[in-house]
């Protein structure tokens, strides 16, 4: 039998050409200079309605320089791993630094240097995880999902897998090695039940091994997901609209906390640096909201963590070298920390929080999230329901969106039930709450005591730069908020 | 022939010798500059050199790829792609990659912006430029970006080929107000007639119309979109074309091929010409692309196709690949036959939106989805701008947008924007009738 480790191939990073383009950086009596160099190595497949479609794996390698130059910042990166090309990009960071001719000179908050060298735990190597037991898994997961009663006509399932190796250094002493292995899964299905067709997905992640399978339970989770669809397009009624409890599942509150807390809270954003892509933020120098101003009620704490282990959005230090550590973003309803670079942080007269992170050697490391969730409270499930006398659960969500400023947001439920005197009753048609972040925090008057998290895909920057998160949180108790 | 052709060639030649059927690889040589603004300054310039070669592998029906950095690596990760190939399972709808020899067209892509000089100055002409629609205050932030890639094609089935591509595009949004503001682009494939100060004019005068904005009212209303909000909904429609999409029902499409899918009005093509950003000669397996109409007249007449999924559809090609997800390049809606000043003129009582972003599916298969307009957005009242409006959604439904279309100006332009108006498409103003507009509570 024939066996496929594709991803115990080669490892290209020659750290001596990173080291030797710091050095040619420093040379040139630049401010600043880093070099941050990348090995990522990546599996993935596509299996559409039970066939296995593609499998692709490869090694994508590669090294950038980014320099602080007369304060403008260059940056230029390749794959090409020697002297003549690291001289080239070195040559043509500077040169872009200096092009920028700034008026408001960029500088980075001072931080201590770094020699570390770290690593996430992985139990099942995934390196160890051949290709055929990758198709075996997915395609035995697919042919369940076909062959459990209900119609799915239509079925997408991905499995991914990145080992990614980096090294940084930079010029005023940082030497960081990492690796990282991350796992993603991704299902999307279409039940369709007396002609109609209902949607979900859901998204998988995980900083770890192969061990991640056993934890999602990917083939429970989306048979659940097709009963609930076809209870959904059989059972479900539409919703008075009007005000109303609103009680939010973990998946909801996650991707509430990721939206409304964790975007507006990012420093660049509320100093304009993604004005023209992502937006700004409906927080910013000389506005209504500041640290300290009240968004929501004392019961909401919403924390941005990259420490947990084995998270999606896990690490230990950023991509400028810092620490990574949980900050506390909305405590206890106030506004309270925002997340920093190195630059962000100069220009605030603060210190970087670590959450500077770049996807790959080819892109600049922004102020990014990582795992961002609703801390537990006090309240039992039993009793954040049993108050309710009239009002939604909306348990999941399809469609959602939020403005730039991040501030209008509209969350649709897509596993959602009606609640009479504390108890669930029929399932509710595509329910939908279109509020502002004001209302939606300041409504919250419980939280439940356990926490579950979400993987998904934050996009942010130009080019864009979809990185690994986690969003997540406890049960929420909204009191009166309008829900149609 | 080049030194990279051949090697590509090579890379084939090696997998065919170790036994695959079918053996593709594309090279590709980038160049991307890109340089980033907010508050009227540059934070940052970047450069990504790329040298990479796409390969694809098929065996028995079984279909692997991966890419090669380094041509001394060839032999090496070619033995480990079809090792990978024994070990991966049976697809039997695989239809293979193109077959036969083919006459490419030449590129007209323009080398010079390799290593455009001074693109700060470039930056500075736009906000220049939107400072004077909208005054000094003016806050301005966006991208300049380059690309350059020359591309050289091998197959084992026939096709052989060296295109180069190239695109320069200028993003600017300006802000006259924390919530008044403006888009502006310039996109296009060389530098003949490139002119961000046009981008800059556009966003500035948007700005500057948008100030004082009230809160918007609920309602359907009659709606002018403009090219750049029109090229975010062909990127919705376009993408939705492409036969993937379709066969995982992540589509409006779905079992409508000949059917009336939108209005008289809407002719859409798809077309890489050498205008558009997406230009190029070949796809991703060596098919010639060319011109496809997707919907005539409002009936929809092909999917985007690969080879192996038009075989699926028992068709043919459409010079779309994506090896595994054929889809559009450049969309052009046709034009129609009013001018933008008697679309507004007709307007009774309606809004023009000028930007979208964040669209987002309840369901692919209905289209049931909203969007959130940002930049400026106007009430109109007896074809006038009456209004400045902020904090409104569109929560409506595809098809039935499709089919609202009541009218498209004469007027176009080539916009891009993000990853929100992509594809790259020829937009013109859509009139629409009857669009469903929400906001918060």
């Amino acid at each position: 039998m024939q066996v496929c480790h594709f991803s115990q191939g080669e490892n290209i990073m020659d750290k001596d050409i990173a080291d030797f383009a710091l050095n040619y950086a420093q040379g040139k009596k630049v401010d600043y200079a880093e070099v941050r160099a990348h090995t990522e190595n990546q599996e993935g497949l596509v299996i559409k309605n039970g066939i296995l479609d593609a499998y692709v794996a490869a090694v994508d390698d590669g090294f950038c320089v980014r320099v602080l130059a007369d304060g403008g910042i260059g940056f230029a990166s390749t794959n090409k791993w020697t002297r003549d090309e690291a001289k080239t990009i070195v040559d043509m960071a500077i040169k872009f630094a200096k092009m920028a001719k700034r008026k408001d000179k960029i500088t980075f908050a001072e931080e201590k240097s770094v020699r570390i060298t770290w690593k996430a735990d992985e139990k099942k190597k995934l390196a160890n995880v051949p290709s055929e037991t990758r198709i075996e898994t997915m395609l035995e997961i697919d042919k369940d999902l076909a062959s459990h009663g209900i119609n799915v006509p239509a079925r997408m399932l991905n499995l991914g897998s990145n080992l990614a190796e980096k090294y940084f250094v930079n010029s005023e002493g940082s030497v960081i090695s990492s690796y990282v292995p991350r796992i993603n899964a991704y299902a999307f299905i279409t039940v369709v039940e007396n002609g109609k067709p209902e949607q979900a997905y859901k998204t998988f992640g995980y900083a770890g091994g192969w061990e991640a399978l056993d934890e999602w339970k990917i083939r429970e989770q989306m048979i659940s997901q097709a009963k609930v669809l076809q209870r959904v397009i059989k059972e479900a009624k539409a919703v008075n609209p009007s005000k109303m409890d609103l009680i939010c599942g973990p998946e909801v509150t996650g991707i509430a906390a990721h939206e409304s807390c964790g975007h507006p809270m990012e420093a660049d954003r509320i100093l304009g640096r993604e004005m023209s892509q992502a937006g700004r933020s409906f927080i910013y120098p000389g506005g209504p909201f500041w640290v300290g101003t009240t968004i929501g009620s004392e019961a909401v704490t919403v924390v941005d963590d990259p420490t947990v282990k084995n998270s999606y959005g896990y690490y230990e230090y950023d991509d400028e070298g810092i620490k990574a550590r949980r900050r506390y973003m909305y405590k206890k309803g106030v506004i309270n920390e925002f997340l920093h670079n190195r630059e962000t942080a100069a220009r605030l007269k603060a210190q970087s929080n670590g959450s500077s992170r770049a996807i790959n050697y080819d892109r600049e490391a922004i102020v990014r999230m990582s795992n961002t969730f609703v801390e537990p409270g006090d309240f039992s499930e039993e009793e954040i329901f049993e108050d309710v006398k009239q009002g939604v659960y909306m348990k999941s969500f399809t469609e959602w969106n939020i403005d730039d400023k991040r501030f209008n947001q509209r969350y649709v439920g897509r596993e959602a039930y009606w609640i009479e005197n504390g108890e669930l009753k029929h399932p509710i048609a595509r329910p939908v709450i279109e509020t502002t972040t004001k209302i939606f925090w300041t409504a919250v008057d419980a939280v439940s005591k356990k926490i579950e998290y979400d993987a998904a895909t934050c996009g942010k920057s130009d080019p864009m730069q979809g990185v690994p998160v986690y969003t997540g949180g406890p049960i929420l108790r909204l009191r009166g908020v309008y829900v149609k | 022939m080049s030194e990279a052709l051949s090697k590509t060639e090579a890379i084939v030649k090696k997998g065919k010798a170790l036994g695959a059927d079918e053996v593709l690889a594309n090279t590709t040589f980038g160049r991307y500059r890109q340089t980033r603004f907010s508050n009227n300054e540059v934070d940052i310039t970047a450069a990504w050199n790329d040298y990479v070669t796409d390969v694809a592998l098929s065996w028995q029906k079984r279909f692997v790829a991966t890419q090669i950095h380094n041509f001394e690596k060839i032999d090496e990760t070619m033995k480990r792609l079809y090792r990978l190939a024994k070990v991966s399972k049976e697809n039997p709808m695989y239809g293979g990659i193109a077959k036969g020899k083919f006459k490419y067209d030449k590129s007209k892509a323009d080398k010079s912006l390799e290593n455009l000089e001074d693109q700060a100055d470039y930056v500075f002409q736009a906000i220049e430029a939107a400072r004077k629609e909208a005054g000094r205050d003016l806050n301005a932030g966006g991208i300049l970006f380059t690309k350059l890639e020359d591309v050289y094609l091998a197959s084992s089935e026939g096709p052989t080929g060296e295109d180069c591509r190239s695109a320069i595009e200028f993003s600017i949004r300006a802000f006259s107000q924390r919530e008044a503001s403006g888009h502006g682009v310039e996109c296009s494939s060389t530098i003949k007639g490139f002119d961000p100060a046009r981008a800059g004019r556009k966003a500035g005068e948007i700005a500057k119309m948008a100030r004082n904005p009230k809160e918007g009212v609920e309602g359907r209303y009659d709606v002018i979109f403009d090219p750049l909000f029109a090229g975010a909904l062909s990127g919705m429609w376009g993408g939705m074309t492409s036969a993937f999409a379709v066969m995982i029902q992540r589509s409006i499409f779905v079992n409508k091929l000949g059917q009336k899918v939108a209005s008289d009005a809407v002719t859409m093509r798809d077309i890489p010409a050498s205008y558009s950003m997406s230009n190029r000669v070949f796809d991703d397996e060596g098919t010639p692309v060319k011109e496809n109409v997707l919907i005539d007249k409002g009936v929809l007449k092909t999917y985007v196709h690969n080879t192996s999924t038009a075989k699926i559809f028992k068709t043919e090609t459409t010079g779309n690949a994506g090896l595994v997800f054929p889809n559009p390049w450049n969309l052009e809606l046709d034009a129609g036959d009013m001018s933008k000043d008697e679309m507004f003129k007709d307007v009774k009582r309606g809004l023009y939106l000028t930007n979208t972003w964040y669209t987002r599916f309840q369901n692919y298969a209905t289209g049931d989805f909203s969007t959130i307009p940002r930049d400026g957005m106007f009430l109109i009242e007896n074809g006038e701008i009456k209004q400045s409006w902020k904090d409104v959604r569109i929560s409506d439904n595809a098809l039935r947008m499709l089919n609202n279309i009541a009218g498209i100006s004469k007027e176009r332009q080539h916009v891009h924007w993000w990853i929100e108006a992509d594809p790259p498409s020829l937009s013109p103003y859509i009139f629409m009738k009857d669009v469903q507009i929400t906001r918060p509570k």
